[in-house]
């Protein structure tokens, strides 16, 4: 899959490193949570875009993005580059799940 | 779901009904009580309350409209109205079943587990959580007493002493001297009081523009120092003028006759003055044993349970964790992690690693603002800084104004967070 690709061309790269421990599922409701300080979850933009149902691989590739450059929102820099890339597939996998107005 | 009605809770006057009630209602669902509804307490009852497994939660809270300091110094500047700083409990009660109580916690009981509210109720827990933000060191400044506060507000916990803020800079006549007293680290919102002044110094610059204010801080350096500066220079020189404690010695005691504030080495004397005193937690923390030495309450930094008292947690401005800083996103962050550590203790749900975070929008003019955003490891048991990053000197005024709508967008993603 596509997400994979970037993951593995950002490692290559040497942007990122990978951990090896794979994140429980249930983290992703942990780290949505922490979008929601945020990011509407209800389908309304507030000019910071809401994360209600946005497509999982979308989420991956910008979170990677993010991670890697802080070009783009120094503030999104500093939220991906805490989480490792089984934590990113974990919040995305989550929030696509978790179209608006359902709980996170 | 929970079918008793914020209103037959609001009728309750006695003790004996309230357990009774919710045992009718919910038999086998486990005990929250959280006091305090601000940006900690709030959300940590709104995601008890999401969780799979049932919760019985109930928010002690006096206010029936709980206004945030955060935001709340455009409202001084005229740039904001009241109203729109002002959230109410309904979405909390009505959407998500919290039991919202407009009381005050008075005693903690954490052998029997329950907390007794000023108005007489006894309420039971098997988890507290305790959120109640911050007190002023008494006896700190000569003085500055509960009457001295009308006089010469605080301002630092948002509501009418805000309101008497902004009336008294709107009647203080052009050319009058505005005096922020700061104190020293650590206290509610790093960059609050340089805030304050670099959006009073906007309001002043439109409507009385011979007038100057003065900060004496009690520090020798503040957050964010370089950006402020920058930002004073650029938008109002000559208006502010910062005198850090190396100069003008320590704060000491105020006269409310000349509105006055005395330090080791000088007298300053203001038209209008805003007095920040130092901090400690608030009250309910202290009596109950919940706060150390310092005033503030040390926690777990995982779950953000009492070292003192288990059982009861802490989160907020009252809590001394590591370098986190005392603001209202983090409040908000350490009170997801203290949620979902009480659903997996009491319903045996998945323990969720804490996703700690800060991040602040500061307005250095109204198109002008600046973030910061930190993220927080914790390690051998203590929380640190991960990374952290903060708007530079060389953006453009593009990015700054990009940054104010930005902030705005923040402010209603952030309380639906929290109040629902």
């Amino acid at each position: 899959m596509k997400r994979y690709r970037i993951a593995l061309a950002l490692a290559l790269a040497g942007l990122i490193a990978l951990p090896c421990a794979a994140a429980p599922a249930d983290q992703g409701r942990g780290l949505a949570a922490a979008c929601a300080s945020c990011h509407r979850t209800d389908g309304h933009d507030s000019v910071i875009p809401s994360i209600a149902g946005l497509d999982e691989s979308r989420i991956v590739h910008l979170m990677l993005v993010y991670r890697s450059t802080d070009q783009g929102s120094q503030i999104m820099h500093v939220v991906a580059g805490a989480l490792s890339p089984e934590e990113i597939e974990a919040v995305a996998h989550f929030v696509a799940g978790h179209p608006s107005g359902t709980r996170p | 779901m929970k079918s008793i009605t914020r209103r037959a809770l609001a009728g309750l006057a006695g003790a004996a009904f309230l357990p009774a009630a919710r045992a009718a209602t919910s038999p086998a669902a486990p005990r929250v009580v959280i006091i305090g509804g601000g940006a900690g307490g709030a959300t940590v009852a709104r995601y008890l309350a999401m969780n799979d497994k049932p919760l019985d939660v109930t928010l002690i809270e006096p206010k029936q409209r709980f206004t945030t300091c955060f935001f709340s110094n455009l409202y001084l500047a005229g740039l904001r109205s009241f109203e729109s700083l002002t959230h109410g409990y309904d979405a909390l009660s009505d959407r998500y079943g919290i039991h919202v109580v407009h009381d005050r916690g008075a005693a903690i009981d954490p052998a029997a587990k329950t907390v007794r509210l000023e108005g007489g109720a006894s309420l039971p827990y098997d988890r507290l959580v305790v959120a109640p933000g911050i007190a002023f060191k008494e006896g700190a400044i000569a003085g500055y007493d509960e009457a001295a506060m009308q006089i010469m507000p605080h301002a630092w916990m948002a509501g009418p002493q805000t309101r008497l803020l902004r009336s008294q800079l709107e009647a203080m006549p052009d050319g009058g001297v505005f005096v922020i007293a700061a104190p020293a680290d650590p206290f509610r919102c790093p960059p609050g009081p340089y805030e304050r002044a670099s959006l009073v110094a906007a309001y002043f610059k439109q409507h009385k523009p011979r007038s100057k204010i003065q900060i004496l801080d009690a520090k020798d350096t503040f957050f964010e120092q370089e950006l402020f500066q920058d930002g004073w220079n650029r938008h109002y020189p000559g208006m502010i003028e910062w005198l850090p404690n190396q100069f003008i010695g320590a704060i000491e005691s105020v006269d409310v006759k000349d509105r006055s504030i005395r330090t080791a080495d000088q007298t300053f004397k203001a038209d209008v003055a805003n007095v920040i005193p130092p901090q400690i937690a608030a009250s309910l923390a202290q009596q109950a044993g919940l706060a150390g030495e310092t005033g503030w309450c040390p926690v777990d930094p995982a779950t953000y349970e009492s070292t003192r008292h288990p059982g009861i947690h802490l989160v907020g401005d009252a809590v001394s964790v590591g370098m986190m800083p005392k603001s209202a996103y983090v409040a908000n962050s350490q009170a997801k992690a203290c949620a979902f550590a009480i659903a997996a203790a009491l319903t045996g749900a998945e323990s969720v690693r804490p996703f700690l975070y800060n991040t602040c929008y500061t307005f250095l003019a109204p198109d002008d603002a600046v973030s910061d955003a930190i993220s927080f490891r914790i390690a051998s048991g203590k929380t640190e800084i991960a990374e952290i990053l903060m708007s530079t000197l060389d953006q453009s005024p593009a990015q700054r104004a990009e940054a104010v709508r930005e902030a705005n967008g923040w402010y209603d993603a952030f309380t639906h967070d929290i109040f629902g």
